[in-house]
């Protein structure tokens, strides 16, 4: 761990773009757990892996029977299997390290986005949010599918609404809602398009508390954060908003089970919504006032410090970023693309976003000249010290020689073989094998004619020699000094649909 | 030859268990493979020779380069070798079909000294161009080019995540590096004289041994200051590896130009053992992962490999 010596001085979140990454037209993309590698999903129904380190492609996983545009792409826990949803309605789960398919599901409608269940190491249950009807847990291996419930009518516990026109199993025509696993993945929170949270039992399917959001806007988004304490939702009232989660983070269904006996009011929506309010409890609003701009894909940072949205603005690829506290701290402004994924970083204060051209942006902070570094005996200081010297500082002393004392005890125990845990990833790691990176092998040079004999006018080396055409083709990604947008133009291929 | 750390142990020293001589010039540098069942030994006369660690006996060489090779380095998972060589330079090698994979040309100058990331995604290297590079494993690619000191470099290491590498250079500094930005860290040393002839990170990544002409040192880097310092051996001119021996107790284990090689306990700082038999410069040593045993190398006069283990 490098703690020790990296700048504290510094706010963790990007100021520029890196670097991009270019391969197809990318379209969504998810980090693994550590951030050493990033999946991307594409317009052409394949998945692409990239090694974050190299900024190079890992793996492809390329499936003949999808090669409609990917819509979704999920990491198992320790990233052994990825799930990825696709334009033609099917759901895919790959098994990473094999590069195989281990099975491949139909659903009624496209679904907008799957998430594979947070709680196992090999999950094979999901949840998907179709296009327009609710959200499903769909059973991977046996294809079985378990509509949950938008709104407490469909489970029969409450009011019947008035009667509206009704698809053929009974959901609501055109009523998009978001959905998403808690950190266990015992509970499936949903938003529905009255602008209600729900919070869901899956395994029973019924629901468990209701929470209104306030202003009642349809909910486009929901996601957790890593450390499973926040909620976030984003609705159609141009406004993202930040619940902090009251449930015990392990065992939380258990808890509700327990909180429900316990209480005394009368069954019913009122009870749904007591008990809603004993899980969730809203913490912050964020909007743009001026602007009053809807929000694209927002999440959580790594450690839950930051907020970030994109503007769903067409023809502007913004990115805000708010501290926990509320407050607007920066606004990234990219070239004129659309912009319509975003992901923080796991670990490293580092934002990557897709812009509708299919390329991904790497954000990070600004690199600046640590000057303290040059110099063993140099020493950053947060402010300027006044400095008062000693009386007899500036006197000659000729006789007594200056020694560099060292205040070090050499007889100390060293010890050299001891690890911390790393602070970041509270669940223990190495214990299910958790894959951190892919083996890379070294792509095989193609002959050249005088192979073996460096040229002897060789001056700065042009690295790219060695490079084979293999790789050439397999993933580029273009390093860019500021995010100006001129200099991409050029860069832009035209093979995008 | 009394150990400090623990009195109830009495130790146990190292014997020659075999000379290997194969190479028809100085052998340079000579690695365990992370599994610990090979090892490889670079040499002058420009090959490499894979050895079994069970038999002792070499299985197969590698030949490509045009000129002599200075350093070499496992993956972690022992499939693959890297060599640096003084034709400018390095040349990945799959240890299993004893092929060259790849070449990695960018160099200007002697390439002197190589490290894998634990990962292996990675290769850093280090020049008599000044320059520290750091290669896309995959591609071949440079990923980085620093500038890092203003004489030869030489010696580069990863820490045990993979995220900060140390390198050493004749101008006398001792330099940390971001390993995914090429950033500067830290400046460990600064003094001119004398030249920082090796370094590299301790096992769990806190600590830095660094070799100096006449000293070695080990650092805790974050505080910026030495912790100990082990003397004795003579080393005025050549780049001596050294390395930590923790298979039984803790020692630091070094090479010397009085043709021996030196045990020091790690928390006493107290000379332990002093293994004699090679005839000339003991120019670099590496300890087996799990077993007590030491392979070391020689320059010209001697040009073998010896194996020395624990009783």
């Amino acid at each position: 761990m490098n703690a020790p010596i990296i700048d504290p001085l510094q706010g963790d979140f990007p100021e520029v773009i890196e670097e991009y990454l270019e391969h197809g037209v990318m379209k969504c993309i998810a980090f693994n757990r550590r951030g050493t590698l990033l999946a991307a999903g594409c317009s052409d129904g394949s998945c692409v892996i990239w090694d974050f380190e190299t900024r190079g492609i890992a793996k492809e996983l390329r499936d003949k029977d999808c090669v409609a545009a990917i819509t979704s792409v999920c990491w198992s826990k320790y990233g052994h299997r990825i799930l990825v949803s696709s334009a033609d309605k099917s759901l895919t789960l790959w098994d990473v390290v094999k590069e195989e398919r281990i099975a491949r599901t139909t659903l009624p409608q496209t679904p907008l986005q799957a998430r594979l269940h947070p709680g196992s190491s090999t999950p094979s249950i999901c949840l998907a949010c179709p296009f327009s009807s609710a959200p499903m847990i769909v059973d991977m291996n046996t294809g079985n599918t378990t509509v949950l419930p938008v709104s407490i009518s469909d489970t029969g516990n409450g009011v019947v609404p008035p009667s509206r026109n009704r698809f053929s199993d009974g959901s609501a025509p055109f009523s998009p809602t978001a959905a998403c696993f808690n950190k266990y993945g015992d509970l499936v929170y949903v938003g529905n398009s009255k602008g209600e949270l729900l919070i869901v039992d899956h395994k029973n399917v019924l629901i468990c508390g209701i929470v209104p959001v306030p202003g009642n806007a349809v909910i486009k988004n929901m996601v957790f954060s890593r450390n499973g304490q926040y909620l976030l939702t984003n609705s159609n009232d141009r406004t993202i908003r930040i619940y902090e989660n009251l449930l015990p983070l392990k065992g939380g269904l258990k808890f509700l089970e327990e909180s429900n006996h316990a209480g005394d009011e009368q069954d019913g929506f009122e009870k749904l919504k007591a008990v809603g309010s004993r899980c969730l409890a809203l913490f912050r609003e964020f909007q743009d006032s001026i602007t009053k701009v809807h929000w694209k894909a927002p999440c959580f940072s790594g450690d839950g410090e930051w907020v970030i949205g994109g503007s769903a603005s067409k023809g502007e690829h913004k990115i805000y970023i708010w501290d926990k506290a509320g407050h607007l701290v920066k606004i990234l402004e990219g070239p004129k693309e659309a912009l319509i994924d975003l992901a923080w970083h796991p670990v490293h204060p580092i934002v990557v976003s897709v812009s509708l051209t299919g390329l991904v942006y790497i954000w990070a902070k600004d690199y600046t000249e640590n000057w303290s570094a040059f110099a063993p005996d140099f020493k950053e200081l947060e402010e300027n010290e006044e400095y008062v010297e000693r009386e007899d500082e500036f006197d000659l002393m000729p006789e007594t020689e200056k020694v560099k004392e060292s205040d070090v005890d050499e007889d100390e125990e060293i010890d050299i073989m001891g690890v911390e845990k790393d602070s970041a990833f509270s669940d223990s790691d190495m214990s299910q094998g958790e894959i951190c990176f892919l083996p890379a092998d070294p792509s095989p040079d193609v002959p050249e004619p005088q192979d073996k004999f460096v040229g002897s006018n060789s001056k700065q080396g042009d690295s790219n020699q060695s490079v084979s055409a293999l790789s050439e083709e397999a993933g580029q990604s273009g390093r860019l000094t500021s995010h100006i947008s001129t200099p991409l133009e050029g860069n832009i291929k035209s093979e995008f649909s | 030859m009394a150990n400090n750390g623990n009195p109830t142990q009495a130790y146990r020293p190292y014997s020659l268990k075999k000379i290997l001589t194969n190479h028809t010039r100085a052998v340079s540098c000579v690695k365990f493979s992370k599994n610990g069942k090979l090892f490889a030994s670079a040499s002058l006369d420009k090959t490499l020779s894979v050895w079994s660690s069970e038999t002792l006996t070499k299985l197969f060489s590698l030949t490509g380069h045009s000129d002599g090779i200075s350093d070499l380095a496992w993956s972690s998972d022992s499939t693959y070798i890297c060599s640096a060589s003084d034709d400018r330079t390095l040349r990945i090698w799959d240890a299993r079909s004893a092929e060259c994979v790849k070449t990695l040309k960018g160099h200007s100058d002697i390439v002197f000294c190589v490290n894998f990331n634990p990962q292996s995604n990675l290769i850093v290297s280090g020049s008599f161009d000044d320059t520290v590079r750091i290669w896309d494993v995959k591609t071949g690619k440079s990923l980085h080019i620093i500038r890092a000191h203003a004489m030869p470099v030489t010696s580069v290491h990863f820490n045990r995540d993979g995220s900060l590498i140390v390198s050493g250079s004749h101008d006398g500094s001792c330099k940390i590096w971001d390993a995914s930005t090429g950033a500067l860290l830290k400046t460990l040393i600064d003094d001119k004289v004398p030249a920082v002839s090796f370094a590299k990170f301790s096992p769990n990544g806190k600590f830095i041994l660094v070799a100096t002409l006449d000293n070695t040192l080990l650092w805790n880097y974050s505080t910026g200051k030495f912790l100990k310092i082990y003397s004795g051996h003579k080393n005025r001119v050549y780049c001596i590896a050294s390395t930590f021996s923790v298979t039984s107790e803790k020692y630091i284990v070094s090479g010397s130009e009085d043709h021996c090689i030196y045990l020091w306990d790690l928390q006493g700082k107290n000379l332990v053992q002093k293994l004699d038999g090679h005839t000339d410069t003991v120019v670099s040593v590496t300890c087996h992962p799990t077993e007590n045993m030491i392979v070391s190398a020689a320059l010209d006069n001697d040009r073998s490999v010896r194996v020395w283990v624990q009783h």
